[in-house]
């Protein structure tokens, strides 16, 4: 575990390291009695390095320990995780568990590589805990991260959503007494106004990877009433309000660091770190390093709202992962791989997994006494996932292959090599072509996102 | 040179394994290569592989994004090569100075540093050294007083970035052959002509020259073939971008086949790169290198 | 070499800031990393750089002992030696065959041999992958030793060709009056001879394969991932840890610089040996 995220958590952790692992409720199921048939059994899952890995990789031995079940983890950095998981369905490789980013369901669940929980509960009806409680979790983030086609595949694991962080010293220095409540006032009075001195208002994550289509592209659109597709999944990205979302993002990108468009995660949040931006739109799981003075020079300073509102409301990014067992393991292989996902999502854990440095989808935990106190971001978190859009980007099998598109044409259209129009139209003729290869336009395939 | 004949066994004892060897780990996964090549093969769409002819063919030679990754490469060779032939060369013939043997030695084995160096480290070391804000190399530009230079986030930038990178890593490279051409050249004849001309260029010309022509045949061959496979450095330095600035052959067919799944249009794309790859080794080997067997 | 013309100190000069120059030019990216793997984070991310800061080994200590960079480590070392190996014992007398032996399609097979070499990994790694993972050797070292050979054979064969064909075609018939067969001509006779480009090949064989990434992380996983491969898996988007990132990348690059800086005669020597006769 890194140390930032000791640090930080130092204060709570104490309070809740005793593990639950003895739980047995009322009904007399316990999770050592329900896998006890399932000792011994290896299950294989991909992680990433993030926080909410580390967490999770904290919590593993308790679980190991009391069922015997173990739980072998590859770590991949995002940009391989879908690739890998990929080659190795295909193939039929060793995956036991399906690590889902929110838009690759479609994807995992229309090729048949996951199984849907209704599948599980009826071939393994023991070991589900009747302490499960799906509507404990955000229905949104259930619905979008876990679902699709309204069956529920996996469970939420690793959730964000994207808030503003802002340096709250450096905007009142500069008369505000707030943060921005809509896109509007960041372009007509944040922006001028903070940017100056070598310093800028605002740092939006564009490099050409994941990070453009959902970060910086889907970010701008939604808000400005804009989408990717309309009800008959042609492009609706020129239409008035995509594009009005998209000349606003070039227009304000005077307001931001020269070249944005090589910012990932890492250097948007660096540059609010530093001092050097005043607020940035990020993941909410971002708070550990900002809040960290090993990796943050604006300590007290660091202050969470949702994101500004555009005129067709608050739009906030939605992302986010999800657990799900792997069609492809066999059957003890299912089972252990259901019961630890079960476990690690549980509400009993949410507490920990929170005081770790993970964020549960669990609503009770932020019910708690005192939690905003210990975690500043949560009432904006809480906020965010009241409402949102699950098809923030559509999340049907083409996904990966559309965003590449998104990801060249938009950075394209960033640096100027292309037209905001130009290149929405570029976007939208390719992402027609696969969507009328994948069969959506002859009526082969149900028209969800 | 003389041959001779032998027993066909005896060849095969000789040269039938690595034949076998290298066809199955070279041939066999291109022809499934060629195979997915003429099919609708998208790893996230399997269930509607299909035999689709040359359909994939048909769109990657007429996909403008093909040819300007194609481009983008041929303009790194062109660019790349002749600076690191000429640079490599200038050392070269300094090394091959005489006197101050101890530095001379020192530099040689300084040479051989980047040569070594793996290709990813040398990517990851690019974003340290050259970010915009904590790079030390803007911070040097600095001292000289030229403002800060975006060097990873502007498209022309990263690629005179990967340029220089490519320099550095493959200028020894040159060098190190070239001196050791220059060395060849027999004593007594160097001598000769610098008691008659005091122009280093009419020696390098007249005298030197014949005896480097193997080496830079040597050098072009393997830079290009380097050139038209180089990933490893641009996918931990650039990944490709900003926009498509530094998307080269290589990684448009990884970016296709590993991101968009795309493994139809990804093998038709590495079918033509093998083919245009074959025709240039064909080009060189048999008119620069005529002395194979 | 005898010391020709003037060595006045007005052209020495020039000459020493010049070699200074190259030699910083070609040791500085290495001292650069070799600091910023000593820096903590909020030093590797401060602002200008910093030059004298108070070094620490905590990176090390990270990568080596929480992150596995160390067994990496030893998975590249036991690919790159084995297919060293393999392709010397496999190109050794091919190339002795190509050299010395007349048969039909000499050339387009050598020729073929050589193509291999220039082949794009790209184009090959995903049919492996499906193939490897039929035949169950997903995340094995033997998949990667046998799958370098691509590169590694080639240059075996290229280097090795040449150097028997440098050898006095005098030296074999002598041999074969006296009745030596060709299997013996070529281990007493011919192989010590050629013993300068195996050396090298083997010198290029072994620093391709430790630098090798591509097909790294396409067929290995866990168990057989190689260093380059772990290098970088910590390039998440999410943060940027330089200084773990430059440390395990100067694990990676130490020991192949020893190996190619004591190893830099032969390697001068041989890199223009199919050229130079």
């Amino acid at each position: 575990m890194n140390i930032r995220l000791k640090s930080a958590l130092a204060l709570t952790t104490a309070l809740t390291v005793v593990s639950p692992a003895v739980a047995q409720d009322q009904s007399g199921w316990s999770l050592a009695e329900a896998a006890e048939p399932y000792a011994g059994t290896t299950v294989d899952v991909v992680f990433l390095l993030r926080p909410g890995y580390e967490a999770a990789k904290e919590m593993i031995p308790a679980f190991e320990e009391e069922t015997g079940i173990e739980i072998n983890i590859t770590d991949l950095p995002y940009e391989n995780a879908l690739g890998e998981q990929v080659r190795d369905f295909v193939a039929q490789g060793d995956l036991d568990v399906a690590l889902i980013d929110l838009v690759w369901i479609g994807n995992f669940a229309q090729n048949d590589w996951i199984v849907p929980m209704a599948a599980i509960e009826e071939q393994f009806p023991d070991i589900i805990d009747p302490d499960l409680d799906l509507d404990d979790f955000f229905p949104l983030v259930l619905d979008a991260f876990g679902s699709w086609d309204g069956t529920v595949y996996g469970l939420p694991f690793d959730n964000y959503s994207g808030l503003l962080f802002y340096n709250s010293c450096m905007l009142e220095e500069a008369g505000f007494d707030g943060p921005p409540e809509t896109w509007e006032a960041v372009m007509d009075d944040y922006g001028p106004a903070l940017t100056k001195d070598g310093k800028y208002a605002y740092a939006l994550q564009s490099k050409r990877n994941e990070t453009q289509s959902a970060d910086s592209f889907a970010r701008m659109i939604w808000p400005f009433g804009g989408s990717f597709l309309d009800a008959e999944f042609r492009s609706n990205l020129s239409s008035e309000e995509s594009l009005a979302g998209l000349n606003f993002r070039q227009e304000l990108m005077q307001y931001m660091p020269e070249g944005i468009v090589a910012y990932d995660h890492a250097e948007a949040v660096n540059a609010l770190a530093q001092g050097d931006v005043a607020f940035i739109t990020e993941w909410s799981s971002f708070y550990s390093t900002l809040a960290d003075p090993d990796t943050s020079r604006i300590g007290e300073c660091l202050a969470i709202a949702p994101e500004p509102a555009g005129p067709a409301g608050r739009k906030p990014a939605l992302g986010g992962f999800s657990l799900a067992v792997a069609e492809q393991a066999d059957d003890d292989e299912k089972a252990a791989a259901w019961l630890f996902i079960q476990w690690i999502t549980s509400k009993e854990n949410a507490r920990q997994y929170l005081d770790l440095g993970g964020v549960p989808a669990r609503q009770s935990v932020y019910e708690e006494e005192g939690i905003a106190e210990s975690f500043p971001f949560v009432p904006a978190l809480v906020e965010s996932w009241q409402e949102g859009v699950p098809e923030f980007r559509p999340r049907f099998a083409e996904w990966p292959e559309i965003s590449e598109v998104v990801q060249q044409y938009g950075t394209q259209m960033m640096l100027g090599e292309i037209t905001v129009e130009e290149g929405a139209e570029r976007i939208g003729t390719e992402m027609e072509a696969i969507l009328d290869k994948a069969g959506y336009y002859d009526g082969d395939k149900p028209l969800i996102q | 040179m003389a041959g001779s004949a032998v027993s066909r066994r005896t060849l095969w004892g000789f040269i039938g394994p690595a034949i076998l060897v290298l066809a199955a780990v070279g041939i066999v996964p291109l022809v499934y290569a060629v195979y997915t090549s003429l099919h609708y093969f998208n790893l996230t769409n399997l269930k509607d592989q299909e035999f689709i002819w040359f359909a994939n063919y048909a769109h990657v030679l007429t996909d403008d994004t093909f040819w300007a990754a194609m481009g983008r490469t041929f303009i790194l060779l062109v660019t790349a090569l002749p600076i690191q032939i000429a640079l490599g060369l200038m050392i070269a013939l300094l090394l091959h100075r005489p006197g101050l043997t101890f530095l001379k030695t020192i530099t040689r084995l300084g040479l051989v540093l980047p040569m070594a160096t793996t290709y990813a480290v040398v990517g990851l070391l690019g974003q340290v050294m050259f970010n915009i804000k904590y790079g030390v190399v803007n911070q040097m530009l600095g001292w000289v007083g030229i403002a800060p230079i975006d060097w990873i986030g502007d498209p022309d930038n990263a690629f005179v970035l990967v340029i220089f990178w490519d320099v550095w890593q493959w200028t020894p490279f040159c060098a190190l052959i070239l001196l050791a051409g220059l060395t060849t050249v027999p004593d007594e004849i160097e001598e000769a002509a610098r008691l008659e001309t005091k122009s280093w260029w009419t020696v390098l010309r007249h005298i030197q020259l014949p005896y480097l022509v193997p080496g830079l045949v040597a050098i072009m061959i393997l830079r290009t073939a380097d050139t038209l496979k180089l990933f490893d450095m641009v996918f931990t330095l650039t990944r490709g971008g900003p926009g498509n600035a530094t998307e080269f052959i290589s990684l448009l067919i990884q970016r296709t086949g590993f991101r968009s799944f795309d493994q139809g249009v990804a093998s038709a794309q590495a079918v033509v790169l093998l083919a245009i790859t074959v025709v240039l080794s064909q080009i060189y080997i048999r008119i620069f290198y005529r002395e194979g067997p | 070499m005898a010391a020709t013309g003037s060595t006045s100190a007005r052209s020495i000069l020039p000459q020493i800031v010049l070699l200074t120059a190259i030699l910083l030019f070609c040791v500085f990216p290495f001292y650069w990393m070799v600091t910023t793997s000593l820096k903590t984070q909020l030093v590797a991310l401060s602002q200008p750089p910093q030059w004298i800061f108070t070094p620490t080994l905590g990176n090390y200590a990270e990568v080596l002992f929480e992150d596995g960079v160390g067994r990496t480590m030893v998975n590249s070392l036991i690919v790159a030696v084995s297919t060293t190996v393999l392709a010397v014992l496999l190109g050794c007398p091919a190339a002795y065959a190509l050299a010395r032996f007349e048969f039909r399609g000499k050339s387009d097979l050598w020729f073929w041999f050589i193509t291999n070499r220039m082949v794009s990994p790209i184009v090959l790694a995903l049919p492996f992958f499906l193939i490897v993972r039929w035949i169950g050797l997903l995340d094995t070292k033997l998949v990667l030793i046998l799958i370098y050979l691509t590169f590694n054979l080639p240059i075996v064969i290229w280097l090795c060709t040449d150097q028997f064909r440098s050898i006095p075609y005098d030296l074999d018939e002598a041999a074969i009056l006296e009745g030596a067969g060709h299997w013996r001509i070529f281990r007493s006779i011919c192989l010590p001879l050629a013993m300068p480009a195996v050396a090298v090949s083997s010198i290029f064989s072994f620093i391709f394969s430790w630098n090798e990434l591509l097909y790294a992380i396409v067929l290995t996983r866990n168990d057989a991932k190689t260093a380059p491969a772990m290098a970088i898996s910590y390039m998440e988007g999410y943060s940027l840890p330089y200084g773990k990132i430059m440390a395990t990348s100067t694990l990676i690059v130490i020991p192949v610089l020893i190996f190619a800086l004591i190893a830099s005669k032969q390697l001068v020597r041989g890199l223009t040996m199919g050229a130079v006769k």
